[in-house]
């Protein structure tokens, strides 16, 4: 067992790490206001290869597996969500083709998105329902060698942005969920305003309409009528994302707490002097540990797996722990820094925000514990 | 040891480092001047041993010709110390003088002392995060000595000039043009009085009650890195700190600045340091000697008019 | 051409934290100078325009090898480096580089920052132009090959000057020449491709001399400020005033 980050990977952390710092920071507060990551932002992520960390060589990513990206992302989420967010849901969507599409479906999807050109959708929740498939009410029609596609899609990340969509829908000779992958914008799609979320700002968040949306037969991601396991494994892998996003925030409020309860004084101490302060820097310094290993190793199975079910256990467990924890330790970062903390002008207000998103998000705490009890008591 | 020889383009630092000298108190003192007359009469004037070189063939902004200067005169006349400026030309020529003549070398020095009969120098080390003692341990020395780390000598009547010939080979670096740097002659580290402009100073509007305060003071303006660098408020001649001036005023006005190390060695010895910022527990604050916490959009105005 | 650049291994001062006056060094990462990253941007903008290969080179640590990963990651071709236990002063460095520096073919251009991160002493790029008898440019801030000449602009306190300097030649660039480039993923995973050659000290062939200067201690200062909390202008006008700092036009 070596739980050491290998030089590289240290490397790819302080690259994400210096690019916040540099060029997101300075433009992050701007980004909550504005809700919108500035596109200069997106360009120098896709520069650094943000976009195609996961994605094989061959299909025009760099490669790195999902170790660096755990690594990259919990470094621009300490910074600002909403890149991450974008970053994390293009991961799914294009995850999914990766795992799942054929050689030819890669060709024409991945390698765009991979450089950061395009970026990738996932498109599962309805108005109606965010955690059952059972539910989905958006349909799919065969008309010769095309599909039509009918309804409305909610929630769904990255949506306004150009590039592959995978979208779930009933098809309607089998009855059954089954994937497609929708280049967005064609006609046909158009999407809502974005909304404005508690948390996450910046992140592009909008409701898809789709009506008659035509889509060629070799879109089809998998099989027809057999778009379950994509929709469980792909989100699966979606949760690494997640997670990092998590674990970034949880970082973050483990900094501001230090630099907190050193800065701030009392009786012309720093409170960090005072055991009650510095009981809950050691609490949150134990949850950020917790949640870190955790993290690091789902990208690690995620390199390694051969087993999906198991992978999405793991993910499930991962899932729920970190982005609880992430909540718990903003929670308690802000209890050190009192009433002060609730103001707009100290940063764990944003970061408090934004644990408040992972446990609701990309399947609820509960499904997640639904789905590992489930395992655990096969 | 036999001697010193001192060197620097610029003549008031020249009068500083004679006072190292003396202070150092190893031997005869030369000041060497090279391809400048004018130059050479003022500091014998002054009361300086000044060697004189006249060699048309090389030219001042050619290091290497320079360093074969200095290491041939101190040869000649059998000098083992070496004192350069540690501006950036003295900085650029010490560690060639030093490896001309197979010398140890120490930059930025700030000041010595003797340490068990030697003679050990002080320089900032690790960004500015401390202070290094170091000692030289071959018999030929190269200090380059920090600009305001001394006094000026005082003139006396006991100058002499002395024609030197050296051996310089031709120069591989042409002159093409010089710039004055855009009209800013300011010289921050020989004012008494410094305001110093950090980024907390948020609107470039209000650099104009900071010329007010700096008026009412009779203080130069300094700024902080970034001020300069990143906002471009003020060209880069006016940075203190690490990569900009050391200062030693004996008032340092400092209006917005965080404290980061690398800009407090620019100032840590100020004779008395005043702080104005928002936030109470900016490192600056904890070196300075009166701190007013307050918004400066709201205390320049006020400043100006208590001031004025 | 080949052009050289000279960085060097560093502990991360961000890191480094000060204990009972000593800076203490254990277990913090190894780095390279943030100005040797500035003197690497422009050698790696220099090839872009001409055709040349940047051969990155350093002294340094056990380390060492995978510290100058990330000078091959942000654009250097090739790295070549010798292994060094323990401190390395000025002059030992400048004899060490210059040796590796000689084995090295078609040398046009040799970089190096205006002083290292750690110590700031700018002394070793004009150090190894003296030994390899070179001509030499500090505090540069502009950089332009034209042929067998670099047009160079030198920056001092107090003017400009344009320069123009016969190649082979040493140039040490100061921090405002450029902003070094952020390395991408693909660019990191790859470094670790690219040629290296690591070497002993004692495989280079020259005598390394004693250190020339000695430490005799290092300590952050002590700063004994008064830290006199005043709540108005007005009493720091007077606090100004009694302390012989009067205002008034
Ligand atoms: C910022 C953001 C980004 C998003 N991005 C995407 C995206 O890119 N693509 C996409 O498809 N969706 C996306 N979503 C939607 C999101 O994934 C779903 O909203 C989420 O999975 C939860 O679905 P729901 O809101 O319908 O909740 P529901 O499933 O209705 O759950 C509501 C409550 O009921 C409980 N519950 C439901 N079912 C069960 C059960 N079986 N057992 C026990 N308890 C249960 C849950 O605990 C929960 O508290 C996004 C949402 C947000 C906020
Ligand atoms: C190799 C190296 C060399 C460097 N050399 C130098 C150098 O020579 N000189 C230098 O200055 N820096 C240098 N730096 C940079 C240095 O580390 C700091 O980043 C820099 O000094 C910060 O400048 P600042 O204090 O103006 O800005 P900030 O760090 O942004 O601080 C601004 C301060 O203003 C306060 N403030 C904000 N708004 C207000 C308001 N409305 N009213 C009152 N106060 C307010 C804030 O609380 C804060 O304390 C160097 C860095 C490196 C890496």
């Amino acid at each position: 067992m070596d739980f050491n980050l290998s030089k590289e990977e240290i490397l790819i952390q302080k690259m994400a790490r210096d690019y916040a710092e540099q060029a997101i920071l300075p433009v992050a507060d701007q980004i909550e206001k504005d809700n919108r990551v500035p596109d200069d932002i997106m360009a120098g992520l896709a520069e650094l290869d943000l976009f195609g960390m996961t994605v094989p060589e061959e299909f025009g990513g760099a490669g790195a597996g999902y170790v660096p990206y755990v690594l990259a992302m919990e470094q621009i989420a300490r910074v600002s969500s909403g890149p991450a967010m974008i970053i994390s849901a293009h991961n799914l969507g294009l995850g999914a083709l990766v795992n799942f599409g054929t050689d030819e479906q890669k060709a024409k999807f991945v390698p765009q998105a991979a450089k950061g050109e395009h970026i990738a959708s996932f498109a599962f929740t309805e108005p109606g329902t965010g955690s059952d498939p059972k539910q989905l009410t958006t349909s799919a029609v065969r008309g010769g060698d095309h599909f039509v596609l009918n309804g409305t899609k909610r929630f769904i990340t990255n949506a306004s942005y150009k590039g592959p969509l995978v979208l779930f829908a009933i098809e309607a000779e089998s009855g059954q969920p089954t994937a497609f992958v929708v280049e967005k914008h064609c006609p046909g799609y158009s999407v809502s305003k974005p909304w404005s979320k508690l948390g996450w700002h910046g992140g592009d968040l909008v409701d898809i309409y789709l009506k008659d949306v035509q889509v060629p037969v070799e879109n089809v991601l998998g099989k027809i009528g057999d778009g379950y396991p994509i929709l469980q494994y792909g989100i699966a892998f979606g949760k690494i994302g997640m997670n990092s996003v998590a674990l970034g925030t949880t970082l973050a409020a483990f900094e501001l707490a230090v630099k907190y309860a050193k800065e701030k004084t009392h009786r012309g101490q720093p409170i960090a002097k005072f055991q009650a302060i510095q009981m809950k820097v050691a609490e949150i310094a134990g949850i950020y540990e917790s949640s870190r290993w955790l993290a690091y190793r789902l990208g690690f199975l995620a390199n390694n797996t051969k087993n999906y079910r198991e992978f999405a256990k793991e993910a499930a467990l991962a899932k729920w722990v970190i982005a609880r924890n992430a909540q718990e330790a903003t929670r308690i970062s802000m209890d050190v820094h009192g009433s002060y903390g609730l103001m707009e002008d100290y940063e764990i207000t944003r970061i408090y925000r934004d644990a408040a998103m992972g446990p609701q998000v990309e399947g609820v705490i509960h499904m997640q514990q639904v789905i590992l009890a489930g395992d655990i008591l096969r | 040891m036999a001697g010193t020889l001192i060197f620097s383009e610029n003549p008031a630092l020249v009068l500083e480092l004679a006072t190292a000298a003396l202070e150092m108190d190893s031997g005869p003192v030369y000041a060497l001047v090279i391809n400048n007359g004018p130059q050479a009469e003022k500091l014998s004037n002054h009361g300086l041993a000044v060697l004189s070189v006249d060699e048309p063939g090389m030219s001042s902004f050619d290091t290497a010709g320079c360093a074969q200067a200095v290491a041939q005169t101190a040869g000649q006349k059998d000098l083992s110390m070496v004192l350069l400026s540690s501006d950036r030309r003295g900085k650029e020529l010490a560690g060639r003088v030093a490896e001309a003549m197979h010398a140890g070398c120490l930059t930025d020095v700030k000041g010595f002392s003797l340490e068990g009969g030697q003679l050990a120098f002080t320089r900032n080390s690790l960004g500015g995060a401390t202070l290094a003692t170091q000692a030289i341990k071959t018999p030929a020395q190269v200090v380059a000595v920090s600009p305001r780390a001394f006094a000026p000598i005082a003139p006396t009547a006991t100058g002499s000039i002395e024609a030197v010939k050296i051996n310089v080979p031709a120069s591989a670096v042409k002159l093409v043009e010089t710039r004055s740097k855009a009209g800013d002659t300011v010289d921050l580290q020989a004012a008494e009085r410094l305001v110093v402009v950090g980024q907390g100073v948020e609107d470039q509007s209000d650099l104009a009650l900071v010329e007010q305060v700096a008026q009412a003071l009779k203080a130069e303006i300094g700024c902080s890195k970034p001020v300069a660098t990143d906002k471009k408020w003020y060209p880069e001649e006016r940075i203190i700190g690490l990569s900009g001036k050391i200062c030693k005023p004996a008032l340092a006005l400092i209006l917005g600045v965080s404290g980061q190390v690398q800009f407090t060695v620019g100032v840590r010895e100020a004779q008395v340091i005043v702080s104005v910022n928002n936030d109470e527990n900016a490192f600056m604050n904890k070196i300075a000697d009166y701190v007013l916490v307050a918004d400066l959009k709201e205390a320049l105005p006020e400043l100006v008019r208590q001031l004025g | 051409m080949n052009i050289v650049v000279a960085m060097k291994e560093i502990p991360d001062i961000q890191q480094i934290r000060i204990r009972n006056r000593k800076p203490v060094t254990d277990d913090v990462p190894r780095t390279l100078g943030n100005i040797d990253k500035n003197a690497l941007e422009a050698a790696v903008q220099i090839k872009e325009k001409t055709d040349s290969q940047v051969i990155v080179v350093g002294v340094g640590s056990s380390e060492v090898e995978d510290t100058f990963k990330e000078a091959l990651a942000a654009g250097g071709d090739e790295a070549r480096l010798v292994v060094w236990d323990g401190e390395l002063e000025s002059s030992q460095s400048a004899q060490l580089l210059a040796a590796l520096i000689t084995k090295i073919d078609s040398v046009g251009l040799i970089l190096f920052g205006e002083g290292s991160g750690d110590n700031y002493s700018s002394q070793v790029g004009s150090r190894v132009a003296q030994i390899l008898g070179l001509p030499q440019v500090g505090y540069v801030n502009r950089i332009e090959i034209e042929g067998s000449t670099a047009r160079v602009t030198r920056s001092l306190e107090d003017c400009e000057q344009d320069l123009e300097v016969a190649l082979p030649a040493v140039i040490m660039v100061s921090s405002d020449i450029n902003t070094a480039r952020i390395p991408s993923v693909t660019q990191i995973l790859k470094a670790g491709k690219k040629p290296k050659e690591v070497l002993a000290a004692n495989e280079l062939g020259v005598a390394i001399p004693a250190a020339q200067v000695e430490t005799i201690s290092n300590l952050a200062p002590e700063m004994e400020r008064r830290q006199i909390s005043v709540k108005t202008i007005s009493d720091l006008v007077k606090a100004l005033a009694d302390e012989g700092f009067g205002g008034g036009r």
